[in-house]
């Protein structure tokens, strides 16, 4: 049977979810913002050098305005891992990170969560990698959805470690 | 977040049932809307269906609970919908209900649209705001800098050619001269405009309240514009109506720029015909009155559909650009005005003429007031020797043309230095009258060599020469910053070789009081 894992994109309204979503599954990109209604899933099948292949399925979820747990617990249920995305320019997007990734660890205790910081092509890299530590925001990857700045390599690296979970 | 649809008889959604076996393949469909086939894996059908493997790996005593997922998009080549979907394990199969409500998610969408749409934009008006003023520091910093990298030349400029002229020149040259002049004159204008226009769009210039004479303001006015009336061959005249105070409380300078501003351009555009200016008073309460200034010329006028763009940057209708001007001046007009919180109005007829109303506000102190002080005449002091004067100044022109301008008065010896610390060296070897200094030389700036000077001898002599700063920054805080450093006076470049010599004079006069 072929290998197929969950991910889940999470994080505020107007981070650029669907925009990564759509850059990675159908190498997409709108200027036009349009809200998520509940959630779009796709699939896409990662051939990785070796010969081995992942089925990666993709939920993309509506944002939340406060707090993550305003998402729906069923959406969440058997994901393999989530992808936090805040956005650079929006601080109240990352404000709440640290709270938000405590509650994902604390009832997802097996699932990784990989934070992303997505519009990259609006703000200087330097300047706001360096503003993002000095603020102590945790992030493993900034990308951009607009430019495909690192996105492409973000998913793929992702396929690479949940193919290694049991 | 939006709000899903718990209570599925509301909304009387259609509604799809479908059985799976636990190994997921299709034992039947209803087919409401979704035509997937029996005996073929859901999994196929849409990657959603591939949480059924959730039951597959539980065991049979947790897998029995009814999962709902709200507001989940499913599609096929054909059909696209929004369901509230409900997955039912039973015993030997799993109940999949799909709720369609796509026309009541759509609804709803829309508000939820709406909203984060309006503080995404916030947000990006607030980027674009951010990356404007960033543009406009830059601006503003790059425009002071290039005024003070071409005041210095343009001093040179302009002191040579005044040198120039006072010397036997042939008729062609002295036309040449006259030509240099003028457009460094006009360079020398266009830079004052760009500050001008800089400090007011970056909130800088400050409208100051000052106890002026309004009669005094229009009697300069009157006299400079009847000297060009008169070469123009043109008719100026000017009616103030004699209910206005003679002092009142404003801004002069800008008040003065204004109307400098207008009256220039009146004058530019007129050929012939005549030149009006009336002052009026609008109304007066308690303090405070409106005065109306008109400024009507019979000239060549404007197209009434170029009126709105009169007040733009860099708008210039005469074509032919016959007339010289920097297309700012009425730009700068337009921000004054406003800042003065007053009013303008423009009406024109191509040919005819055209006419300014400027409403302008003021204050007017009640109690009885005692004149406005001139500007003192002074004289330098009877001496057997001439007066020793060191230039602090590290550019090789600026030096040549104090020298000439000094030494042609005949009353002064002239040292240079070409930075502080030499300056400092050379008042340590030496008795002066006084100093002109340049705020922005190496080693030992102008501010801190007035602070050595003023604080560091016990000789009075020395710490107290006159020093009078002079830079291209051609700004209140160079002039404030002079002062308090301890310099009597403070000069911008380029200077006027007759005010030069009237502050030089006018310190060495007051030390010489002292």
């Amino acid at each position: 049977m072929k290998l197929s894992k969950k991910v889940v994109l999470l994080g505020h309204f107007g981070v650029g979810k669907t925009s990564l979503f759509r850059r990675f599954m159908d190498n997409e990109f709108s200027e036009e913002y349009k809200v998520t209604l509940g959630v779009q899933i796709k699939k896409k099948l990662i051939k990785f050098p070796d010969g081995r292949e992942l089925s990666m399925i993709v939920w993309d979820t509506e944002g939340h305005s406060i707090s993550i747990e305003d998402t729906r617990k069923s959406y969440l249920l058997g994901s393999h891992a989530f992808i936090y995305v805040f956005d650079v320019t929006r601080e109240e997007t990352y404000a709440t990170i640290t709270k938000d990734l405590e509650y994902l660890k604390e009832n997802y205790i097996k699932v990784p969560v990989i934070v992303i910081g997505n519009k990259l092509d609006l703000v200087n890299e330097k300047e706001i990698r360096s503003q993002l530590t000095e603020k102590n925001i945790p992030f493993d990857d900034l990308t951009s959805a607009k430019t495909n700045k690192n996105v492409e390599s973000f998913f793929l690296d992702l396929a690479e470690e949940i193919t290694k979970q049991a | 977040m939006m709000k899903h649809q718990s209570d599925h008889s509301q909304f009387n959604p259609q509604v799809q049932v479908i059985h799976v076996t636990y190994d997921n393949i299709i034992i039947e469909n209803d087919h409401t809307f979704f035509n997937w086939k029996e005996d073929t894996l859901i999994l196929d059908a849409h990657p959603f269906f591939e949480i059924l493997r959730e039951f597959e790996k539980n065991d049979s005593s947790s897998d029995k609970k009814v999962l709902n997922f709200p507001c989940i998009h499913i599609e096929d080549d054909k059909t696209e919908k929004i369901c509230d979907i409900t997955l039912t394990p039973e015993k030997d199969k799993i109940t999949i209900t799909l709720f369609d409500y796509t026309t009541k998610y759509k609804d709803l969408n829309q508000i939820a649209q709406q909203k984060n749409e309006s503080i995404l934009l916030a947000k990006e008006l607030e980027l674009k705001n951010k990356y404007l003023l960033e543009k406009e520091e830059f601006k503003n910093n790059f425009i002071a800098n290039i005024n003070h990298e071409i005041r210095t030349p343009l001093t040179s400029i302009l002191g040579f050619v005044e040198v120039l002229e006072k010397t036997k020149l042939t008729f062609e040259q002295e036309e040449l001269a006259r030509i240099i002049k003028r457009e460094s004159l006009h360079l020398n204008a266009l830079i004052d405009d760009m500050i001008d226009l800089s400090k007011i769009e970056s909130g800088k210039l400050k409208i100051v309240e000052e106890r002026f004479s309004i009669q005094n303001l229009i009697d300069g006015v009157h006299e400079s514009y009847s000297r060009i009336a008169k070469e123009k061959q043109i008719t100026f005249e000017t009616n103030v109506d004699s209910n206005i105070q003679e002092y009142l409380i404003g801004d002069r300078t800008r008040v003065y720029q204004i109307l400098n501003n207008i009256l220039s351009n009146a004058f530019k555009f007129t050929e012939e015909g005549k030149i009006t200016f009336s002052v009026i008073k609008n109304y007066q309460r308690t303090n405070k009155l409106s005065l109306n200034f008109k400024i009507e010329d019979t000239g060549i006028g404007i197209m009434e559909e170029n009126i709105p763009y009169l007040f733009d940057r860099f708008t210039r209708f005469d074509a032919g650009k016959r007339i010289s001007g920097t297309g700012l001046g009425l730009a700068i007009v337009k921000n004054l005005i406003d800042l003065l919180n007053g009013e303008i109005k423009v009406t024109s007829m191509p040919e005819k003429g055209t006419t300014f109303n400027i409403k302008l506000p003021f204050k007017f102190e009640i109690i009885k007031t005692t004149p406005e002080r001139k500007k003192k005449r002074y004289t330098l002091p009877k001496s057997a020797k001439k007066y020793r004067i060191l230039v602090v100044e590290d550019e090789e022109v600026t030096q040549y043309l104090i020298m000439k301008v000094l030494i042609s008065q005949g009353n002064f010896f002239v040292d240079i230095a070409i930075n502080g610390e030499e300056a400092i060296n050379y008042i340590e070897r030496r008795k002066y009258d006084l100093i002109l200094m340049d705020l922005t030389v190496s080693k030992i700036d102008g501010y801190q060599a007035t602070q050595m000077i003023r604080n560091n001898y016990g000789d009075k002599f020395i710490s107290a020469i006159p020093i009078i700063g002079f830079s291209g920054r051609s700004n209140d805080a160079a002039r404030d910053k002079c002062i308090r450093s301890g310099m009597d006076d403070f000069i911008a470049k380029p200077f006027e070789q007759e005010e030069l010599i009237y502050k030089i004079t006018k310190q060495i006069a007051k030390k010489a009081a002292d």
